[in-house]
């Protein structure tokens, strides 16, 4: 097990390093460089601009200067927000992101799971019909018409009540959290939803549960040592993925709750060719990314005694 | 064959099967998969169920062990009597629990019917949690007492191990170890060595043996080999179209065939005595669709020896003695022929 996991480590590293020559190298073709804005600026002011960000140097040079700064965890200093450190903006963004990330998570894992062996189990009756048709509303409604509904229907509900319950936006006490991340999670929890549903299908008519039954194992039984465990397989797998949709996704999100995470930064950096913060963020990423990737693999292996050996 | 009123004066048998209907709801109408089979076990005995693919055998046991999905699936009537005890439709008889408790079974393809993430030690532990309120300890300790009575090596590691890690063959072994972890009077083996190689095969079988020797339990054994009736059975039950059409002792149904099907199963069935001068000889056609069951006798369309009766009217059961039975108009007192392939009542065998 501690060599398998050693092996994704190393791999990890590897992809992480992949991703940011590759957005180095694309970040640099796109037309135009942090320089150029609205402000005009003489040939002279330029030249000591670049010269002070090493924008003269050849890309190659560049790329190896990053490669060494990133090797030392320093992403450098932002071009748009100055003498702003790349580090400092992560540091207090990033938490905000990954608090609302992970709430959004745990909702649309345990909704998923517990939606899908729901509607397994109450096969083609009104239960069934009812959540799938949720979960159609789900996956096609886009994020921010459910965040904007949503928050309507938050200040409908405060002025029923007379003072503020749930806030409608912004960030602080665990109220805040709450409606944004499930906005968040709701289309993953949709997905998920479908995915444990015909999984748990799947279990339900195969061999080992009837051998559990002919075993006289009660059905309360059956559903959490035979069926769950062996149903939540495949809802496990695409949560790597999923975490990486949720915590990336959460930009529009973020903006329509006022929420002050890195996505904003995120896209305000490509926007204006802040060429260190879109290194620093996208890098950032794709590290945290990558090592939750890494974190589902291993807890499938705890779940499924058949990846284990597969080392 | 209790109807007849021959049996009943003696003890009554282990189980007792009677007039067992089935139906199944499917899109394309209703099929009767099962149409009035009779039967009985008693102690210590194995009774093997003979028949082709689709003629109710696995339909039958498992309604007997409530694992028909209902819906689709429907016991129209009949009954299933455990020591005198109804079982159909009920989960426990006595205060005891019927399946896993009374009646113990085992599948056909052993790597499928046992769960992937669940270590095979705390599989057979399961039932003895479950039935007798076993510790996990201890239930895990006599899981690995039945995986040595199973002839596993090395049982204390394997039962930590997981069905990926296991043989076919050992995977059937760990079956029987759960299928007998809580003592049952019968187990039901349906086709329990189709999926397995030939040596495979007969350890299997002789584990069973082995293990009804130790225990007393009766076995049902569900088989289309008749290789395996053969070596393991002291009764037979042949079942065609959802029909026992004979039933008796092996020898009675091998050497004193008293049914059309019979004969046509013995003929189909390969040898290798070059004395015998035997031809393969295979039945011709098909069974009949059990959407919409033949008025007369199942086997008709296939039997060299169809009658005009055969076609209008079921055939009615017949005793050539007290334990061997034919549903076969051949037998009827006012048959036109008595073919010399089949055994008749006052033949000398």
């Amino acid at each position: 097990m501690l060599s398998y996991i050693l092996k994704r480590l190393v791999q990890g590293i590897l992809t992480v390093w992949f991703i940011a020559t590759a957005t180095f190298f694309a970040m640099h073709n796109v037309p135009g460089d942090p320089l150029t804005n609205d402000r005009a600026m003489t040939d002279t002011t330029r030249a000591n601009l670049e010269a002070k960000y090493g924008l003269d140097q050849p890309t190659t040079t560049q790329y190896l200067i990053f490669l060494r700064n990133l090797s030392q965890g320093d992403f450098g200093i932002s071009f748009v927000q100055e003498n702003r450190e790349v580090n400092d903006i992560i540091r207090e963004h990033f938490p905000v992101s990954a608090i609302l990330g992970v709430l959004a998570v745990i909702f649309a894992a345990t909704g998923g799971v517990l939606f899908g062996a729901l509607t397994a189990l109450y096969r083609n009756r009104l239960p069934d019909y009812l959540i799938m048709f949720l979960v159609i509303m789900g996956i096609s409604v886009p994020s921010f018409v459910v965040a904007a509904l949503s928050q309507l229907s938050l200040v409908a509900f405060n002025n029923l009540i007379g003072f503020t319950v749930i806030p409608v936006a912004g960030w602080g006490t665990i109220l805040h959290m709450l409606v944004p991340a499930m906005v968040l999670g709701l289309s993953t929890m949709a997905y998920l939803t479908r995915l444990m549903r015909s999984s748990m299908l799947e279990v339900t008519s195969s061999d080992y549960v009837r051998t559990a039954k002919s075993k006289g194992v009660p059905a309360t039984r059956i559903f959490t040592r035979h069926q769950l465990r062996n149903a939540i397989l495949p809802v496990i797998t695409v949560l790597g993925p999923a975490i990486a949709a949720i915590t990336t996704g959460g930009f529009v999100v973020e903006l329509v709750f006022a929420i002050p995470g890195l996505g904003r930064y995120f896209v305000e950096a490509v926007q204006q060719l802040d060429y260190t913060v879109i290194m620093g963020t996208t890098v950032f990423y794709g590290a945290f990314l990558v090592f939750m990737v890494i974190i589902v693999d291993v807890l499938y292996g705890f779940i499924d005694p058949r990846v284990r050996l597969e080392t | 064959m209790s109807a007849d009123g021959e049996k009943l004066n003696t003890d009554t048998p282990l189980l007792e099967v009677e007039n067992l209907h089935v139906e199944f709801d499917t899109y394309g109408g209703t099929v009767e998969a099962v149409r009035g089979v009779d039967f009985t076990v008693d102690q210590g005995q194995t009774l093997a169920i003979v028949g082709e693919s689709g003629c109710g055998k696995s339909v039958t046991v498992q309604s007997i062990m409530g694992l028909i999905p209902m819906p689709p699936g429907r016991i129209t009537a009949g009954s299933a009597r455990l020591r005198g005890h109804e079982v159909l439709g009920r989960n426990r008889i006595d205060g005891k629990e019927i399946r896993g408790r009374e009646i113990g079974m085992i599948f056909q393809d052993p790597m499928t019917s046992l769960n992937p993430t669940m270590s095979i030690g705390a599989q057979i532990a399961e039932p003895l949690q479950v039935h007798r309120g076993y510790s996990a300890t201890d239930a895990f300790a006599e899981a690995v007492h039945l995986l040595e009575m199973s002839k596993i090596p090395e049982a204390a590691k394997r039962a930590r191990q997981y069905p990926f890690e296991f043989s076919g063959g050992m995977l059937q072994r760990a079956m029987i170890a759960m299928a007998i972890s809580c003592k049952p009077s019968i187990l039901i083996a349906d086709e329990p060595t189709t999926a397995l190689d030939v040596t495979i095969q007969a350890q299997i079988l002789d584990l069973m043996q082995d293990l009804q020797k130790e225990t007393g339990m009766a076995i049902i054994l569900i088989t289309h080999d008749l290789g395996v009736v053969a070596r393991m059975a002291d009764e037979v039950a042949v079942m065609y179209a959802g029909r026992v059409v004979e039933h008796g002792s092996a020898d009675d149904v091998f050497y004193r065939s008293a049914h059309p099907y019979t004969v046509g199963l013995k003929e189909a069935m390969p040898t290798n005595d070059p004395a015998l001068q035997h031809e393969l000889k295979p039945i011709e056609g098909s069974p009949p669709d059990l959407f919409a069951p033949p008025r007369g006798c199942g086997y008709c369309a296939r039997c060299p020896h169809a009658m005009q009766v055969c076609d209008e009217q079921p055939p009615t059961g017949h005793f050539l003695h007290d334990h061997h039975f034919s549903r076969c108009w051949l037998h009827h007192e006012q048959a036109p022929i008595k073919p010399e392939t089949i055994y008749f009542k006052d033949a000398k065998a």
